[in-house]
């Protein structure tokens, strides 16, 4: 048994680095945690199956964040789970189709996005994740085309900001990506 | 949504928020409809009503605002679509605010902002109506009373918090405006008897509180109020007693807090206002405690680290963990229990461990933890 650990600035990489862990390897999502601007994924498995899933976690969060990093523990202690603060949700309802992730500075440009996003395309904001330090990050989801359609919207309208952080899109997240991720 | 239009300002601070929350209100047919804030001191307002409207209300908020604070954004959203469930939608419900004026003060740190509220609540017949924090360790204070009482309050508040660290903002609403219960801080639940004298310790970081307050606690006869946690980082230890008492707990515990890691300010309050105790001493949420145990304490400024750090931890020696606590600001604590050799050891480990993954921040060990202040700790 092994729990494999991925840290980034803002929560964007995290939640990307989730998607890819989880569909490379044999890998359960505990949940995650924020310490005011970084944030951290938890997932667990076998000391193997962590390896190859930390790998692939790291790389997905590079593509999306800013200051990555990543460890695994194997044989870890028990009470290294209770240390997660925001464990997955498993009542949580999973919303099919694609999901889009939009990350700036700042509640104004977040909105504004949103409202322009929902807008362009046939697609409803998921969840709004606050992580302080100013990190807003917004969850789209609708069907692939309608996702990568109101991601280019958004995108467009916040890249003119400084305020714009980072994007994502992921045509097909795993499920448990919204017990962690999802509207509390 | 059913309004025809949204407008939404976002400030650094909230004197400025509240400030232009207010003349929006006043300068157009708008109505607050919800806020959030980010951490940072950004918070945001939004209002609700027809685009012209909104679109007058925000030049009016943008112009008050930049007085107290700084505009990040000011924007309108014609037929607004998808953003019922957004989070500002779940804000404070109004507390209508009647007829008295509105002071605010705003500071950073929960140690000026104490001592300004202390000398407001004894300068003038005004009432504290609660704190609160916005992030980046910048924090505010409501009061009302009739408007001579809450400028006389307003000028000794900003004097006496100028004297213990930074302010950001004073501001004087002479009439607030309907709906601007919603920006306030909860008022306070329940009166709280004032004391001898009021003792406060602001440190960055969990770790250097708690051996702050260890040694504070050790060093006479007080009793602890509560913790209160200021953001940005920033943690307060509140505590009671005779005037000398506390007067000795609060060198102790500043001379303490310096050696584990970074203090803030230290500050006695002589006679605390009963106000200022209902509003910021109120007895705080308390845990049940193991009595006679070693106590360790370790703070990162990564997840992993700590994580790692406590793996080694709870495998190096015969010790228990007893929990975490993240006080913003990028900082992380944890917390073991055992015999003292066995803490020492597992702190020897765990800070060997938590240097190769990110900065440590600080390691302490407490040979015999009081429950006195053990129970009101956050981990």
């Amino acid at each position: 048994m092994a729990i494999g650990m991925v840290e980034v600035e803002g929560v964007a990489g995290i939640i990307a680095a989730a998607d890819a862990a989880c569909k490379s390897a044999q890998v359960e999502l505990l949940g995650w945690d924020s310490i005011g601007g970084f944030t951290t994924v938890f997932f667990s498995g076998s000391v193997s199956d962590v390896g190859a899933a930390l790998r692939s976690g790291e790389e997905a969060a590079r593509q999306v964040a800013k200051k990555v990093v990543g460890a695994a523990l194997n044989q870890p202690e028990p009470a290294i789970r209770q240390y997660v603060t925001l464990p997955v949700n498993k009542d949580a309802p999973i919303i099919p189709g694609a999901l889009g992730l939009l990350e700036t500075q700042g509640y104004g440009l977040q909105l504004l996005a949103d409202d322009r996003m929902v807008k362009a395309a046939q697609v409803e904001v998921a969840s709004v994740l606050t992580v302080h330090n100013r990190v807003v990050c917004s969850l789209i989801v609708g069907e692939v085309g309608a996702v990568k359609e109101a991601l280019n919207v958004g995108r467009e309208l916040a890249s003119g900001s400084a305020k714009f952080l980072t994007s994502a899109f992921i045509p097909r997240p795993v499920p448990q990506l919204f017990q962690a991720f999802g509207r509390r | 949504m059913s309004s025809p239009a949204i407008g939404i300002l976002e400030t650094r601070g909230m004197a400025a928020l509240i400030a232009a929350a207010d003349v929006m209100v006043k300068a157009a047919q708008v109505e607050i409809a919800g806020r959030h804030g980010v951490g940072s001191a950004w918070v945001t307002v939004v209002v609700e009503g027809e685009v012209a409207a909104i679109e007058a209300a925000l030049r009016a908020g943008q112009e008050e605002a930049a007085k107290y604070g700084e505009v990040v954004s000011a924007e309108v959203i014609a037929r607004p679509e998808g953003l019922d469930q957004m989070p500002h939608r779940s804000a404070a419900p109004d507390r209508p605010l009647g007829t008295q004026a509105l002071g605010i003060l705003e500071t950073r740190g929960l140690t000026p902002l104490i001592a300004g509220a202390d000398a407001m609540a004894k300068a003038a017949a005004v009432s504290l109506g609660g704190w609160a924090s916005i992030g980046g360790a910048v924090v505010h204070t409501a009061a009302r009373g009739d408007v001579a009482a809450v400028q006389t309050a307003l000028d000794a508040g900003l004097a006496a918090a100028a004297q213990s660290g930074d302010v950001i903002a004073t501001l004087l609403i002479p009439h607030p405006a309907a709906g601007l219960g919603r920006m306030l801080p909860a008022p306070p639940a329940a009166e709280v008897a004032s004391c001898g004298a009021l003792g406060v310790l602001e440190t960055t970081g969990y770790v250097a509180m708690v051996g702050a307050g260890d040694a504070a606690v050790k060093s006479g006869q007080i009793e602890v109020s509560r913790i209160n946690i200021g953001t940005g980082g920033r943690v307060a230890l509140l505590f009671k007693g005779n005037l000398d008492d506390v007067q000795a707990a609060v060198e102790a515990g500043a001379a303490a807090a310096r050696q584990v890691g970074e203090l803030n300010a230290s500050r006695l309050v002589s006679r605390p206002a009963p106000d200022l105790m209902a509003c910021f001493a109120a007895p705080g949420p308390r845990k049940e405690r193991a009595n006679g145990q070693a106590l360790g304490l370790i703070e990162t400024r990564s997840s992993i680290g700590l994580a790692m750090a406590m793996d080694q931890m709870l495998k190096a020696a015969n010790v228990e963990y007893e929990g975490s606590y993240k006080v913003g600001y990028f900082l992380t604590a944890s917390a073991v229990r055992g015999d003292v050799a066995a803490v020492q050891a597992a702190l020897d480990a765990g800070a060997v461990e938590a240097a190769k993954h990110g900065e440590l921040v600080a390691i302490h060990l407490i040979p015999r933890a009081y429950t006195q202040l053990t129970e009101y700790l956050s981990h």
